[in-house]
């Protein structure tokens, strides 16, 4: 809802005359911007261009041009550069400065960032208030004045932007240059796979947890631990004793199922059912047995629907599910009209604190995921532990400039790269407690601002860099930490078997498009999520009965109509090149 | 065959009207200079993106830089082939339809009664009141209709006061028409009903005298002089509102609608939204502007017919 509104606080004033002339219009008045920001960066680089490259100082040994048989080992590389140059930097999301700061001049993680890199950067945010996915289309709009390192997300784009020559192939200097962000690649097939094309070209550096995908899954079911407890219920495991926790709840308080549908229908709880996704199309494209499939295809998702429909019929899910947002909701969470839901650990966060805020008790606790009566699960909200955000180097940097911006990404991968990143200054806004185990100071635990680390670190939510799993208990509560154990542990005896449920399914991160491939998706893809979205509804409320043949055959033949099986052999052919890399 | 003398002395004279004209007007001209500035700027020039229609615009290309569509009219044909092409132009003719039938009278009726009231104090409170709504943002304006509309909202709660059941009414498909309309009713009646007022105030006096000598009671003399002076506007403001036949209020169908009322809300402008600016994906600028400029043509043929209409009938048009 607020990213809607966001968007049309922008598209406010420009009617829509001619639908081409406005998002012209748009791009000029923001490109004018854009131009401006990069006009003040290139004027900051204008004063070092007599000075010799020194930045691969420490490294000078290596005579390797090509970096191939780079001589550079990690940690190499020592901080800071010392460099003249000034860098510029743009961030599409996270980190940016914290709201209470203007800008990244105020912001200690920004400034700090570039005193211990020992390079000037020019940062450079989307307006307040724009949309950043927009405002980064907009900038792409004048590739000529790009900033040199960009946060964005491209993976889908990677080669269209290679072979146009807008971002630098780095395959030639990350072993000399990143010696430590290569060694990180390595330690693990899948992240060094997913930072690269199929052609085997690096061509970014990524984000990554720690904990190889504990905290993709930060959403699952929660539930009133004292209701529970008043109806003398254990806590649910299967999906009949879930269904049955609903009704007792609806008979007796007069609550029912309820959830922020931007955080419910990406999955909803379908591994019950042995289906792949709920309502968002995007999120039902999986893999099984190394064939790509579309969840809301299947017969799976049609038994899971049926359900859905039938506690619907029976006024079990509320009424005004598919309208909810994490804002709205709280109006039946705190009016206990809602007692079994889904949501993210930090909403449930939430919901216990304004409990506690009101001087009642915590009782929002999270529960496992519900596998079927037989004890089988197909997946859960989960992920390998990659994010799909991209920091790339465009072609406005020069080979030098490409040289210097690598060794400064390079910094967040280095022991003490990363825990500045994940910390802070160590004294200042952390120190190691009596286990070893980094805790920040009072300086950020009495800071009354909401998530008061992010004004110091760089790894909350995003960023081209490892996210420790500490950092993520120091922020969350330990409840919402538990939550995020029980969900995310299936199988907590068999890694393996764990990992198939919470990741292994999914459709990977750094899978990329050929050029040809991504054209023809742009064209004949488009309808798909459209169709399951209000399919997804019409089923749901029983507009249309899921349970009849006909309309479920007429709805795969629609799907067929909206070139299901064409766009399913393009991933096809993707994934089988992206497994092969 | 004019004589090339007779041409020299018609430029010798224009220039002198000029140079006359300018003498007499030169500031209006300059201060005409910003608006024509602005139009150029902002309305002629951003023309040049509508190339994008006939393109396989890709931004990081630009527009000088990417390739001719093949064939010229494929965004075109791809948009009319488009298995959602009949639902979003019927809702789309449908919400206009309906908005034109029901909130385009609205406002004339309310001026035509504001003006009978004679209580001074009664008449202002009804305006202020009624125009209200016109300065409350469309996004907290959709907010308000969406906690209403809830299963626990005010209608509902009325709905049960009645002996109804409570529902989600932005959920149905059946009512979404209505809200939309009535919604759109409430919030500009008012401020559209003040044009109506100022022009019902330039009426002459004399008509409305020489109509009681006559003997024509207060509901006469609307019916025969009121609303007949009105016409010239009504017509004026209807060709306007004909022009604009297929943009229907994009925001505030984005802002209400949701998955189980596609099927009745989705309008081009929402269509063409979702393909520019996807949640996932690439945004579709060829296709969008080229159903933009579609969207146009349709508006330019609405228009010219109501205006050609409504100069024969009723004297009055736009141009």
């Amino acid at each position: 809802m607020l990213k809607k509104n966001l968007k049309l606080n922008i598209l406010d004033k420009t009617i829509m005359l001619l639908g081409g002339s406005m998002k012209q219009k748009l791009l000029k008045a923001m490109s004018v911007l854009a131009v401006g920001a990069v006009l003040l960066a290139s004027c900051g680089t204008q004063k070092v261009t007599d000075v010799p490259d020194d930045v691969s100082a420490p490294k000078s040994s290596s005579a390797s041009g090509t970096g191939k048989e780079s001589t550079v080992k990690p940690g190499d590389i020592s901080y800071p550069l010392d460099s003249d140059k000034t860098v510029s930097w743009y961030i599409q999301d996270a980190p940016q400065p914290h709201e209470k700061f203007a800008d990244a001049s105020e912001s200690p993680f920004h400034v700090k960032l570039a005193q211990n890199l020992g390079v000037d950067i020019e940062w450079m945010f989307p307006t307040t208030g724009s949309d950043g996915n927009m405002f980064t289309t907009t900038l792409m709009a004048d590739p000529d004045s790009l900033p040199d390192i960009m946060t964005v997300y491209f993976m889908d784009k990677a080669n269209q932007y290679l072979e146009d020559d807008i971002i630098w192939d780095l395959t030639d200097y990350i072993q000399e240059y990143a010696p430590d962000y290569y060694a990180w690649l390595q330690t693990n097939p899948a992240y060094d796979s997913a930072m690269k094309t199929d052609n085997g070209q690096y061509y970014c550096f990524g984000f990554f947890r720690e904990d190889g995908g504990w905290n993709d899954t930060y959403l699952g079911p929660v539930v009133r631990k004292d209701w529970l407890e008043e109806c003398e219920l254990e806590i649910p495991t299967t999906i009949s004793e879930f269904e049955h926790v609903i009704k007792v709840f609806n008979e007796r308080y007069g609550a029912t199922f309820n959830s922020a549908f931007g955080r419910y229908n990406a999955m909803g709880i379908c591994g019950a059912f042995g289906a792949y996704g709920n309502a968002v199309a995007g999120n039902g494209w999986y893999i099984k047995d190394g064939k790509v499939r579309f969840g809301q295809a299947q017969p799976e998702w049609r038994e899971y629907m049926s359900w859905q429909n039938k506690l619907w019929n029976a006024g079990l899910i509320d009424r005004d599910i598919l309208t909810e947002d994490d804002t709205t909701i709280k109006n039946k969470i705190h009016n206990d009209k809602c007692g079994i839901a889904v949501t993210s650990m930090g909403q449930m966060t939430n919901w216990n604190q304004e409990r506690v805020a009101d001087g009642k008790e915590e009782v929002w606790i999270g529960i496992p995921y519900p596998k079927s009566d037989d004890g089988e699960i197909s997946c859960v909200f989960g992920g390998f532990g990659i994010g799909t955000q991209t920091t790339v180097i465009t072609k406005a940097a020069d080979e030098e400039t490409v040289k210097l911006c690598m060794q400064m990404l390079n910094y967040s991968y280095t022991k003490e790269g990363s825990l500045y990143w994940n910390y802070g200054t160590e004294g200042e806004t952390w120190e190691f407690d009596d286990k070893g185990v980094p805790a920040f100071t009072s300086l950020v635990t009495d800071d009354p601002d909401t998530n008061p680390m992010t004004k110091y670190n760089g790894t909350t939510w995003n960023g081209p860099a490892i996210q420790a799993t500490n950092l993520l208990y120091l922020k969350n509560s330990k409840a919402a930490c538990d939550a995020n154990d029980t969900w995310f542990y299936v199988w907590p005896d068999d890694e393996e078997k764990n990992m198939a449920v919470t990741g292994g399914w999914k459709w990977p991160v750094g899978v990329t498009f050929t050029i040809e491939e991504a054209d023809e998706l742009d064209e004949i893809s488009q309808n798909i999520p459209i169709y399951v979205s209000e399919s997804y509804a019409a089923f749901l409320t029983g507009s249309k009965d899921i349970n009849d043949d006909a309309v479920w055959n007429k709805y795969l033949e629609d799907l067929e109509t909206y070139n299901l099986s064409r766009v399913t052999e393009i991933r096809q052919a993707c994934y089988d090149r992206y497994k092969n890399r | 065959m004019r004589s090339p003398a007779i041409k020299q002395t018609n430029t010798h004279s224009f220039s002198k009207t000029l140079a006359k004209d300018w003498d007499r007007n030169k500031w209006k001209y300059i201060l005409m200079v910003p608006v024509i500035v602005y139009l150029i700027l902002f309305c002629y020039k951003p023309m040049y993106g509508l190339i994008m229609a006939f393109q396989n615009f890709k931004i990081s290309r630009g527009i000088s830089g990417s390739a001719w569509a093949d064939p010229w009219y494929k965004w075109f044909e791809n948009f009319i082939t488009d298995p959602y092409f009949p639902r979003i132009i019927k809702n789309t003719f449908t919400l206009s339809g309906l908005t034109i039938l029901f909130s385009f009278p609205a406002p004339i009726i309310l001026a035509l009664l504001i003006n009978e009231v004679k209580n001074k104090v009664f008449k202002r409170s009804v305006q202020t009141i009624t125009y209200m709504p016109y300065f409350i943002s469309m996004v907290v304006l959709c907010g308000m209709i969406n906690v209403y509309c809830k299963q626990d909202g005010l209608f509902s709660q009325i709905a049960v006061a009645l002996g109804g059941t409570a529902q989600n009414y932005l959920a149905s498909p059946d009512y979404f028409r209505t809200i939309y309309v009535l919604s759109d009713i409430w919030q500009k009646i008012g401020w559209d009903s003040i044009i109506y007022l100022a022009a019902i105030s330039a009426i002459d006096q004399e008509q409305y005298e020489a109509a009681r000598v006559d003997g024509a009671n207060r509901f006469q003399q609307m019916l025969r002089i009121t609303l007949p002076g009105l016409v010239p506007i009504i017509m004026i403001l209807l060709i306007l509102r004909l022009g604009g036949i297929l943009n229907v209020g994009y925001e505030k169908v984005l802002l209400l609608y949701n998955p189980s009322t596609y099927d009745v809300a989705d309008v081009i402008s929402t269509y063409t939204y979702r393909l520019s600016f996807p949640t996932s994906g690439t945004p579709m600028y060829s296709k969008s502007t080229a159903i933009g400029l579609f969207n146009t043509l349709v508006n330019v043929v609405f228009l010219v017919t109501t205006n050609a209409i409504s100069k024969r009938t009723t004297q009055s048009s736009v141009f």
